[in-house]
């Protein structure tokens, strides 16, 4: 097969149409994604807040089993602590992961453990504030294999 | 299946007021409910779905888990070390069974 201006030009609008189709779906990935998805669930809106991380790797290879760390920057005392914390994958079949309770003055808003994601998807959390606030964070965890099944 | 043991690390000994680390896993193959056998027939949903921390009998850390905590549960937290008395760890399955812990702890 010998490469004529026809061949090239043909295969390189496909590379093109390929890379454009794979930076699509980061494009409509915008914050108000995953607020309108808590707006859904809670029916109240959450405010996006760097007091609240959700620590999750980027990329992981397999879906069963993706660590996760959760901690927020309270002085835990009765006037100003975390209630809860929940977490939610959108994409999962079943979206609710879990849910993490702390008690004022007694346990720190720190939590590690390990859950299953079904997709490529941003993971949400959600504090509840004793003031009745609530704040959230999302972290985009790319996963290589269904942890779902 | 086999069954769930849990285990916890949690320190022997801390100083009054200081932070500790509590870490607690059961071995449970967390079944989600979602998988079918060979017959096409759905496995059913078997999972921890609480675990509860009390320290000197009040409740101080709490998690709801759901189908999508892995398998074999493990969580991490901390804990303030206000006096010394009893840990308690207990895992809640679907069905209603319970798996506990009990760790005696020295506040310095």
């Amino acid at each position: 097969m010998s490469l004529t201006r026809r061949h090239m030009l043909a295969s390189t609008m496909g590379t093109v149409a390929c890379a454009l189709a794979l930076l699509a779906p980061k494009h409509t990935r915008g914050a108000d994604e995953a607020e309108d998805f808590l707006f859904r669930l809670t029916g109240r809106k959450a405010t996006p807040s760097n007091r609240l991380h959700l620590v999750m790797p980027a990329e992981f290879s397999t879906g069963y089993t993706v660590p996760m760390s959760i901690s927020v920057d309270s002085p835990m005392t009765e006037a100003d602590h975390v209630k809860s914390v929940r977490v939610f994958a959108p994409k999962n079949p079943l979206v609710e992961v879990a849910q993490f309770h702390f008690v004022p003055g007694r346990s720190l808003p720190r939590v590690s453990t390990r859950v299953r994601l079904a997709a490529p998807q941003d993971v949400v959390a959600l504090a509840e504030m004793s003031d009745g606030s609530l704040l959230m964070a999302k972290a985009w965890v790319a996963v290589a294999s269904n942890g779902c099944l | 299946m086999t069954t769930p043991i849990p285990r916890v690390m949690v320190p022997g000994s801390v100083a009054k007021g200081e932070v500790f680390t509590v870490k607690a896993i059961i071995q449970h193959q967390m079944e989600t409910g979602l998988r079918t056998d060979s017959a096409g027939k759905t496995i059913p949903r078997k999972i921890i779905n609480q675990f509860v921390c009390r320290y000197g009998g009040l409740e101080v850390f709490r998690a709801d888990l759901h189908e999508a905590v892995s398998a074999n549960p493990f969580l991490e937290f901390n804990l303030r070390a206000t006096e010394s008395g009893r840990l308690e760890f207990a895992w809640r399955e679907d069905g209603g069974a319970i798996y506990s812990l009990l760790h005696d702890i020295v506040v310095t």
